[in-house]
């Protein structure tokens, strides 16, 4: 089967990926911003050949949003299923994105659906959905932030067959982003060896890290014809902080490379 | 007269002698933000702090005018060593500022890339060979520094046979490092190489002193501010000085002088201390951390009661854990809650003013919205979702029919108590900021302001203490705003009148602030703890013993439903944190200046208000 998403594995993720997918467990991405959790959840459903239902969470996903409402017709109201439900229903790979930003409530309703029971209540309309056997849920989250109120909580945490994403190593992102970009292999082996510099200054200057998602975003710009700096100051100094000293640093550091 | 004449001639002298471009000299205060940044960018070391450093002495050729001003002696050179990297406070070598300061990049650049030297010709060659490798765009600086410092190089046809040779050697290999292996030898230092790395002085350390007190808590923070200063700074074994029945001597602990084995009387005036220690090279100290803690006990006393605060209430008598019983010991803390009545209401000072507008405008965005509230019996909207659902089950009953909503006019659910560490620890002044008269209470006051400032425009209720403490019979616990006060210019100027004195019993203060924050009804409960370093204070609460106390102290509070988080600037903090609070309940701050700013976004972070 051919797979037009193109992913690089940085370990034995896809082996773990598709372990879990044949055995009906649940799976929970860890990893920092930008590092290809998305994308492999993409090539997996691709190569495992099940639709994807991807939803990004936000502070205001409710339940209902997930899981579906009545709305109204032309012939009185009827039910709207949600993505969720849709997945279960159908089959296929359920993708919460940022899980923990979603509100408190949403991860009830994922809690009978991640363990041996496999189903789904709805309230509203006292329906019971037996999961369809393709369908799977996985769920990511940055760790990253310091945030008392925003974690996963233990007993979420415990159902899932967890995997966690660092960013690629130097050899394999450069590879990444040469493909990505079409950039050439020089070009890219200097903004991965500047991104894994400016990586070092996590926490101490820079709350974030530069993301393998901002690497191909400069080499993009690159390629279309942006000189080298300017590319490198609009992708990788200005989307990373605010503070003009730190700024100032980074610039210097970019000068270091081009 | 005789003295008016000499300044001129010194004057006149000097200026013939000198070679450096002090109209383009730059300065490393004004570049140690951003120097600290790159270092860490290319690889150096995080735990390592950049300082300034005076110049070095070398032993070069001098001109005849140079001999008879009696100047390049010293040079400002870079180097470092496992503390820290020290750069040259500033830099006049090319007649360019912007090279100067180029200079400074350079520098700290090699540094990182050459964390280990072995032998300075040919490492400073291999480091330089590799920094131009990995980053190519270095080269077109590289090369511009390399021709303005062989302009500055002596002149070959006045050099004798041997160091016409070295001083060949060391040119090639700036222009093509890496391909001189030997450095020729010959008489004297040869002229310093600014853009080279220079390996920590070569002065051995005499044996460590014998008495191995592992923590010494305060005590030891004061030995490190002393090492740390800007001159090189040998250990001197004085073991045989002091032994006997004088123990503590006072002019045996330091004294301005390369050391001679003779007592000299201390002088009276600081000035004229500081200036002998200007015309010093070395400055030999003595290593007996008995000694100097004894010291600090016999300093901090308590003051009197008439310049005290006023203490309220007799106190609150608390337990301690002792962690070799496994057990409370009851009402052995007696905690003294103290209010500084003689401060003055004050406004925010200029200096923060803007700060302090800043992040208002920003936390005052950040109040909670007004929402809908559903399934209202009544209200200003109809709620079309209920009326739907009424719709779609009928069989419901008629009577819930809340089918309205209305807005509220909600609040946050979160209360924050900041408790700040105020021992004499803090008074310590700011190493890194090159010499600065900051000092660390001074930023942990400010923290407090802009904090203070940022959560009263959020309108989440709030509290803020302090503490101090002498031995368990006087735990200080300094009310500087409680959560029933508004805060206003009374509150604010006691957050500026903070002193700091006395030790670190954290458990105790931990526990009162539980209790105080227990009481309040919001739904988060958050307990931040602001310290620079371990818990300990005189008697046996040092060590394990303040902290286990302490961790007990946290783990009550969490039992109670309180978060706590501690924000620590001790670099060693991620060494015991884990332990007190957990993996993800503290953070380290490096940068002690940006502790201000700092605090209220992690409070941000910490609430999730940020998103």
């Amino acid at each position: 089967m051919t797979n037009d998403i193109h992913y690089l594995p940085q370990g034995r993720e896809i082996e773990i990926f598709q372990g879990a997918a044949n055995n009906r467990l649940p799976v929970l991405i860890k990893g920092p911003t930008g590092c290809g959790k998305t994308r492999f959840v993409e090539y997996m459903a691709a190569e495992l050949g099940r639709p994807l239902h991807t939803i990004a969470c936000h502070d205001d996903l409710t339940a209902s949003d997930l899981v579906g409402r009545h709305l109204i017709g032309a012939d009185g109201t009827y039910w709207q299923d949600g993505p969720l439900t849709r997945a279960v229903r159908e089959g296929g790979i359920c993708y919460l994105d940022e899980v923990v930003e979603a509100r408190k409530d949403t991860t009830v309703v994922l809690h009978p659906l991640s363990d041996h029971r496999r189903v789904l209540p709805i309230e509203r309309t006292g329906e019971m959905i037996e999961a369809h056997p393709d369908f799977m849920l996985v769920i990511s989250y940055n760790p990253g932030y310091q945030n008392l109120i925003k974690g996963l909580k233990p007993s979420t945490r415990q159902r899932f067959v967890a995997m966690n994403f660092e960013y690629p190593s130097p050899e394999r992102e450069v590879v990444i982003v040469c493909q990505e970009s079409g950039i050439d292999k020089q070009t890219a082996e200097q903004l991965v060896s500047l991104g894994n510099d400016l990586r070092r200054l996590k926490d101490h200057d820079l709350e974030e890290a530069a993301s393998t998602r901002l690497l191909i975003y400069a080499a993009m710009m690159i390629q279309s014809g942006i000189t080298k700096r300017e590319a490198c100051t609009a992708c990788l100094a200005e989307p990373l902080t605010d503070e003009a000293e730190t700024l100032v640093a980074i610039q210097r550091l970019i000068q270091a490379y081009f | 007269m005789e003295e008016f004449v000499g300044e001129i001639w010194h004057k006149i002298i000097t200026r013939q002698a000198q070679t450096d471009f002090t109209q383009a000299k730059a300065e490393f205060v004004d570049l140690q933000g951003q120097l600290a940044t790159y270092f860490r960018a290319l690889g150096g070391d995080p735990g390592k702090n950049l300082e300034g450093v005076g110049p070095r002495a070398f032993n070069t050729k001098r001109r005849l005018v140079q001999r008879i001003a009696g100047t390049h002696r010293h040079y400002p050179v870079c180097w470092q060593d496992d503390r820290g990297l020290r750069l040259p406070l500033n830099l006049a070598y090319f007649p360019d500022n912007g090279l100067n300061e180029a200079l400074y990049f350079w520098q700290t650049a090699l540094a990182a890339q050459l964390p280990k030297m072995r032998h300075w010709f040919a490492d400073n060659q291999r480091a330089t060979l590799a920094l131009l490798k990995k980053r190519p765009g270095l080269a077109k600086g590289y090369r511009q520094l390399v021709e303005a410092t062989l302009k500055t190089r002596p002149d070959l046809n006045m050099l004798e046979d041997a160091e016409k040779e070295r001083e060949l050697a060391i040119q090639q290999a700036m222009l093509e490092p890496g391909s001189v292996e030997q450095l020729p030898l010959a008489n004297g230092d040869p002229l310093p190489v600014p853009i080279w790395v220079y390996p920590a002085p070569l002065y051995a350390l005499s044996p460590e002193s014998d008495d191995d007190l592992d923590d010494m808590g305060d005590g030891s923070r004061a030995e490190k501010e002393l090492n740390s200063g800007r001159k090189q700074a040998q250990r001197f074994d004085d073991a045989k000085q002091t032994d006997g029945l004088l123990v503590f001597k006072l002019e045996c602990l330091f004294t301005w002088a390369e050391q001679v084995d003779l007592d000299r009387c201390q002088e009276e005036s600081l000035d004229d201390d500081a200036s002998t220690a200007d015309d010093l090279d070395i400055i030999t100290l003595s290593r007996k951390r008995r000694a100097g803690a004894s010291k600090l006990k016999f300093d901090l006393d308590l003051p009197s009661a008439q310049n005290d605060d006023l203490p309220v209430g007799d106190g609150i008598r608390l337990p301690e854990w002792d962690y070799r019983k496994q057990s409370f010991i009851k009402d052995y803390c007696l905690l003294q809650p103290m209010l500084a009545d003689d401060a003055l209401p004050a406004p925010i000072p200029d200096y923060l003013a803007h700060q302090a507008r800043v992040l208002k405008n920003r936390f005052s965005l950040l109040r909670p919205q007004r929402t809908w509230q559903r399934r209202q019996p009544f209200g200003d909207e109809i709620d079309l979702d209920a009326w739907l659902e009424l719709k779609t089950q009928p069989q419901r009953h008629e009577e819930q029919q809340d089918l309205y909503r209305s807005r509220n006019n909600p609040q946050r659910d979160m209360a924050c108590l900041l408790l700040s560490d105020l021992s004499m620890s803090t008074d310590a002044g700011l190493g890194a900021n090159g010499g600065s008269e900051q000092r660390v209470i001074d930023v942990i006051r400010d923290s407090m302001v802009l904090f203070a400032e940022a959560l009263a425009s959020t309108g989440d209720p709030f509290a803020i203490y302090g503490f101090s403490s002498v031995k368990n019979k006087q735990v200080r616990y300094q009310l500087l705003k409680n959560f029933a006060e508004p805060y206003g210019d009374e509150a604010r100027g006691r957050l500026l009148a903070v002193k700091p004195g006395f030790y670190t019993r954290m458990g105790a203060a931990i526990r009162q602030s539980t209790e105080v924050l227990k009481l309040q009804k919001s739904q988060q409960r958050l307990l931040l703890i602001l310290s620079d370093g371990k818990p300990n204070d005189i008697d046996r609460y040092e060590g394990r013993y303040g902290i286990e106390d302490t961790r007990r102290a946290v783990i009550e509070a969490k039992q109670q439903g309180l978060q706590p988080f501690c924000v620590t600037i001790d670099e060693r903090g991620n060494d015991y944190l884990p332990y007190l609070f957990g993996e993800q309940c503290y953070a380290v701050v490096n940068d002690l200046a940006r502790l201000p700013v700092l605090l209220p976004k992690l409070y941000l972070n910490l609430t999730g208000i940020n998103g």
